[in-house]
C-alpha cells in the first residue's frame, strides 16, 4: 500500500513539474494570497496592538500554524477537496473498479503543488512570532507541535470529507459546507477564545480545530487556554484523527450510494 | 435616437440575457447567502473584541462595511471562466465574426451578472439583517442623500470592475491559464477591495494612497459615501477619481482587447 501512495506521488510530481513556468505562477498566486492574508493581520494588530488577551506575536503564531495546516491539507488532500468533479466526469467508476482502498485512491488522484505558496508564508509567520516570543523549544514543545501539525491535517481533511460526502447526494453546487473548510481557516486562524460562546463550541466540540490547535498551541506559548495536566495537551490533538475516522466511515457509507452520472 | 438605439442593442441583450441567465442559479444564490452570512458574522465577532468597548461609533463603522462587503460579493467577484473555454474549444472563431465591438460585448455582458447576481443575494441579506442581534447589525445610511451618492457609486464601481476583468481576460486569452496572472490580480483585488479587511482600517499615513487606488474604486469608495454623505466638492472629487479610473482602464483594457483580436489561434476544430 506505501508502495502505492510513494508511486502516486512521484507521478503527481512528474506531472505538476512538465509546465514549470505555470506552476511557479500558480505558487507565487498562492503566496501573494496568505501574503494578503498576513498584511491584513498585520493591519489589524498594528492598529489595535491586542486581540483580547493575546499580543501581536501570539496572533501571528496561531495565524501561522493555522495557514501552513491548512496549505498541507489541500496540497496532499486535493482529491478530496475536488471531489466535485471527480463524480462529476465519472471518473469515480474506475475508482470503484480497482482492487485498491477507495478513499486511498481519491487522495493520491491529485495533489497541489501550488498551496506550497501559501506553506510557505504560514512558516515565516511562525518563525517571525517564535522569534519574537523567544519560546524556550524544548523536545516535548516540538513533538507537541509535530503532533499538532499532523492531526490538525487530519481534523481538516475530515471536514473536506463532508463535503465529498454531500457529493454522493447531489452533484449541484454545495458551496454551503465551505463555511467549515475556509470559514473555518478565516476564523481560527484567530485563538477561538476571542469569540462568543456559540463560535467557540462549534469550533472546540462539534468541529475540533480548538483540541488540535489553540488547546496544546496556548500551551506551547506558555499561555494556555484551558488549564489542563501537561499530559493532556498531548490528548486533546487525537481527536482531529478521532473526527477524521468518523468522517470516512461517513463517507464510505455514503459511496454505497454512488450513481454514476458518467456515460 | 434611432440610430443610437440599433447600435446598442446587441450590447443590451447581451446585459440581458446574462442577468437572466444568473437569475436561474438560485441555488447557488442560496448556499452563497449562507457562506456570506456566517463570514460577515465572524467577522463582526472579531472585530467587536478588537475594538474592546473603545470606540462604539468606530465599530459601528467597521460593522456595516464589513456586511456590505458580504452582501456585494458576488459583484466583486465573478469570473465564469467563459472567454478562455471558447477560445480553447474554438468557438471563439464564431464570436469573432459577429460585427460587434468584442471588448463592450464582454463588458456589457459582465455588468449584467455581476449586478443581477450581488441584487439576488442583497435581497436576502438585508432580511437576515433584521434577525440579527443588535450589536452585530449593519447601520442605516448616514441619509437618504448617502445612499443615493451610494447606489450611483456602486453602478460606477461595477462598471469599473468589469474593465478590470477585462484586462484580466485580455491576459487570459494570451496565457489560456487562468490560474497564473490573472489569479494574483484577482487574489491581490480581494485585499486591495477591503473584502478581507476594511481598506479604512488600515494605517492614516496610506489612507490616501490606499483609497485612490483602482481597486478601492469599486465598493470602499461607495462605502465611504454610504457611511457619510459628503458635501458636493468632496462628492465630486469621488466620483471623478471613480470615472477617471474606468476611463484609463477602459483605454488600457481597449488597446489590449484589439492587439488579442489580431493575433487570436482558433483552435480545435
Amino acid at each position: 500500500m506505501m508502495r502505492y501512495v510513494v508511486h502516486s506521488v512521484k507521478m503527481l510530481m512528474k506531472s505538476a513539474m512538465q509546465y514549470r513556468s505555470s506552476l511557479l505562477m500558480q505558487v507565487i498566486a498562492q503566496f501573494v494570497m496568505t501574503g494578503g492574508e498576513l498584511m491584513a493581520v498585520t493591519v489589524l494588530l498594528s492598529r489595535f496592538r491586542v486581540i483580547g488577551h493575546w499580543g501581536a506575536a501570539e496572533i501571528m503564531f496561531f495565524f501561522g500554524v493555522m495557514q501552513s495546516t491548512f496549505a498541507l491539507t489541500e496540497l496532499f488532500g486535493r482529491g478530496i477537496a475536488a471531489f466535485q468533479g471527480f463524480i462529476g466526469r465519472g471518473e469515480f467508476d474506475s475508482v470503484l473498479l480497482r482492487p485498491r482502498p477507495l478513499l486511498l485512491q481519491v487522495m493520491c488522484s491529485q495533489l497541489d503543488p501550488r498551496r506550497l505558496g501559501s506553506f510557505i508564508v504560514g512558516l515565516a509567520a511562525i518563525w517571525m512570532a517564535a522569534v519574537q516570543l523567544k519560546i524556550a523549544w524544548t523536545a516535548a514543545k516540538a513533538l507537541l507541535m509535530a503532533e499538532v501539525v499532523v492531526c490538525s491535517v487530519m481534523l481538516l481533511l475530515g471536514l473536506f470529507l463532508i463535503e465529498a460526502t454531500m457529493c454522493f447526494f447531489s452533484v449541484k453546487s454545495i458551496e454551503m459546507v465551505n463555511v467549515l473548510t475556509y470559514g473555518g481557516r478565516s476564523t481560527c486562524q484567530y485563538p477561538v477564545d476571542i469569540f462568543p460562546t456559540p463560535l467557540r463550541l462549534l469550533f472546540t466540540y462539534a468541529a475540533p480545530v480548538a483540541l488540535c490547535m489553540h488547546w496544546p498551541i496556548s500551551w506551547v506559548l506558555g499561555q494556555p487556554m484551558v488549564v489542563l495536566a501537561q499530559g493532556w495537551y498531548y490528548v486533546t490533538p487525537l481527536a482531529g484523527l478521532v473526527f477524521f475516522a468518523l468522517m470516512a466511515a461517513i463517507w464510505y457509507a455514503g459511496a454505497k450510494h454512488y450513481r454514476s452520472t458518467g456515460t | 435616437m434611432n440610430r443610437l438605439w440599433i447600435s446598442w442593442k446587441p450590447y443590451l441583450m447581451v446585459f440581458r440575457l446574462r442577468a437572466l441567465m444568473e437569475t436561474q442559479y438560485r441555488a447557488a444564490a442560496l448556499g452563497g447567502l449562507v457562506t456570506q452570512v456566517f463570514f460577515g458574522l465572524v467577522y463582526v465577532c472579531l472585530y467587536t473584541v478588537l475594538y474592546d468597548g473603545a470606540d462604539a461609533a468606530a465599530l459601528q463603522d467597521t460593522i456595516t462595511y464589513v456586511w456590505l462587503q458580504q452582501m456585494f460579493f458576488r459583484m466583486m467577484f465573478s469570473n465564469d471562466g467563459e472567454l478562455t473555454n471558447l477560445i480553447m474549444s474554438g468557438g471563439v472563431a464564431y464570436m469573432m465574426v459577429r460585427p460587434l465591438d468584442q471588448h463592450r460585448f464582454w463588458v456589457c455582458r459582465d455588468v449584467g451578472g455581476r449586478l443581477v447576481g450581488a441584487g439576488m443575494r442583497m435581497l436576502p441579506m438585508l432580511l437576515v439583517q433584521l434577525l440579527l442581534p443588535k450589536g452585530c447589525r449593519m447601520a442605516l445610511p448616514d441619509s437618504p442623500a448617502a445612499l443615493a451618492q451610494f447606489l450611483l457609486s456602486v453602478g460606477l464601481g461595477a462598471v469599473c470592475l468589469c474593465e478590470l476583468s477585462a484586462i484580466v481576460d485580455a491576459i487570459n486569452m494570451k496565457t489560456l491559464d487562468r490560474r497564473g496572472i490573472s489569479a494574483i490580480l484577482n487574489l491581490t483585488m480581494m485585499t486591495f477591495s477591503g473584502n478581507v479587511i476594511p481598506l479604512t482600517l488600515f494605517p492614516d499615513s496610506v489612507q490616501m494612497l490606499i483609497r485612490y487606488q483602482p481597486f478601492a474604486q469599486a465598493l470602499d469608495a461607495p462605502i465611504r459615501m454610504y457611511q457619510h454623505a459628503a458635501g458636493l466638492p468632496e462628492w465630486l472629487l469621488n466620483v471623478t477619481v471613480q470615472i477617471a479610473w474606468i476611463v484609463v482602464l477602459r483605454l488600457l483594457g481597449r488597446w489590449m482587447w484589439q492587439q488579442r483580436m489580431n493575433d487570436m489561434t482558433v483552435q480545435g476544430g
